[in-house]
């Protein structure tokens, strides 16, 4: 006989396959989607944040972690990754539910107000209000810029390493100069399950952007003869007669055009935002950046707010501390669609009992 | 406001910028590119890219310079979109340390 689920089960089931109903939705987690959740954590708006990239930080990760930011309020210097450290520890007593390595796809409003969301993997909210912190767009892979290529993407072209598994026993050219492409050498070259027939890794100059100890191992191995390196540029590429990727022609330093034969190409070149779909969500756009007003950073459309790099407005400056002020000033005017009933005031997280309640903390006791 | 290219590009032109571009705003003209003010969104993310210096927001531009906020503007109606980074010109090396280049200009 089946065993039946109890109502409970099959209850949960279903909730677990429907959308996620949820207050707010938050698109980008960069350092100003972070601070959104603080903000709508204060009103006791609960959210659910999205971001491209399988890690929090945005721009402050993927683009400078290590450098010194100096001006945010009251922080003389911090670093990119200390910012998003130190956002992610602010905001833990919100539990906001983050959705990694994927973009929004879709946005539409339902007739009873709320919003439809969709994601490139599936994920499906019904939400009350969306705050777009899309900073400069989302992340992308940047591609090796050679005729024919795109037609191997996927098949024996790849810029991410999803399975490894896939790539063991194979011919791999490796091009980038970065960690990603040293590490995965590394891990292809040396023995373990994984382990590639041959690599060659490839790289513009004999100058690498990844660790000292990464590149000292290549070396290392390229002394041994377990792998080589090769200076140069990926040109071209040579195909079979049935279409099948066969080569790579790689211009060197020296001039001379080398033909290196391979089953898998891999390329590292690190990633750069391209604003994409969100221009097309039917958003007043200015210069491609989302026209907000300077009230509650809302969009054309009420109930869709933005806030940071992607918003526009008179005397717009780029700031992270911009950025912050505008989430604050946002997560007021969202509690108009949530709470549609309540006169939400200000409250300060110095005095306010209620908001040491929602923090977590106790309320200090003055003499 | 806008990010501008200045002299340092003219006969290098390493197109590094392109590929980080998010709103694709740069154009090509035969040894120089420029960014079109109308297009730019001020992110800044060309700016460590360009391995000669070469790009500054507008309100960093040395005095001496000013003329390229124009030039920027004036070629990137005539001049092409480019997206893709492609090769340096040949002897780009030769030229991206040297001052004056303007007089080098090809429009």
């Amino acid at each position: 006989m089946e065993p039946q689920p109890t109502p409970a089960i099959a209850e949960a089931a279903r909730r677990h396959d429907g959308p996620i109903e949820t207050d707010a939705v938050i698109v980008g987690a960069g350092p100003v989607g972070l601070f959104q959740v603080f903000e709508l954590g204060l009103l006791e708006i609960k959210a659910h944040v999205i971001d491209s990239l399988a890690y929090p930080g945005g721009q402050c990760i993927e683009l400078y972690p290590d450098k010194p930011i100096y001006d945010i309020p009251a922080v003389p210097m911090c670093t990119g990754k200390e910012l998003t450290d130190n956002l992610l520890k602010q905001i833990e007593p919100f539990g906001a539910s983050f959705h990694f390595g994927q973009e929004v796809s879709v946005v539409a409003r339902r007739d009873d107000g709320r919003f439809d969301v969709q994601t490139t993997r599936g994920t499906r909210f019904v939400a009350r209000t969306i705050f777009i912190a899309g900073g400069v767009g989302s992340f992308q892979p940047r591609t090796l810029k050679v005729d024919g290529i795109e037609r191997h993407e996927g098949t024996q072209v790849f810029y991410r390493v999803k399975n490894p598994a896939q790539f063991a026993g194979k011919e791999l050219v490796i091009v980038g100069g970065g960690d990603s492409a040293l590490d995965w050498t590394l891990n292809f070259v040396q023995e373990g399950p994984n382990k590639a027939a041959s690599v060659i890794l490839v790289h513009r100059r004999d100058g690498f952007k990844a660790a000292p100890a990464s590149v000292a191992k290549m070396k290392e191995l390229c002394d041994a003869y377990e792998m080589q390196f090769m200076v140069g540029q990926v040109t071209a590429i040579q195909e079979s007669a049935d279409g099948r990727l066969q080569a790579v022609k790689v211009t060197g330093g020296d001039g001379v055009t080398r033909v290196v034969p391979l089953d898998m190409l891999l390329v590292f070149f690190g990633l750069s935002p391209k604003l994409g779909p969100i221009a097309d969500w039917g958003l007043a756009l200015e210069r491609k950046q989302i026209v907000v007003d300077t009230e509650k950073f809302e969009t054309s459309i009420p109930g869709i707010f933005a806030v940071g790099d992607i918003n526009t407005y008179p005397g717009k400056k780029k700031l992270i501390l911009s950025g912050f002020h505008e989430a604050a000033l946002a997560a007021f005017g969202a509690s108009r669609h949530v709470f549609p009933d309540k006169r939400v005031l200000l409250q300060y997280t110095t005095t306010s009992p209620k908001l040491h309640k929602v923090l977590g903390v106790e309320t200090p006791v003055f003499d | 406001m806008t990010h501008v290219v200045l002299e340092s590009c003219i006969r290098c032109k390493y197109t590094d910028c392109v590929d980080v571009c998010p709103v694709d705003c740069f154009r090509e003209g035969p040894n120089f590119l420029v960014i079109d003010p109308d297009e730019c969104i001020d992110c800044a993310v060309c700016i460590p890219e360009c391995p000669v210096n070469a790009i500054l927001p507008e309100e960093d531009v040395p005095a001496d310079q000013l003329a390229f906020i124009k030039l920027n503007a004036e070629l990137a109606r005539k001049w092409p979109s480019i997206t893709k980074r492609k090769g340096a010109l040949a002897d780009a090396d030769d030229w991206k340390d040297r001052k004056g280049k303007l007089g080098e200009l090809i429009r």
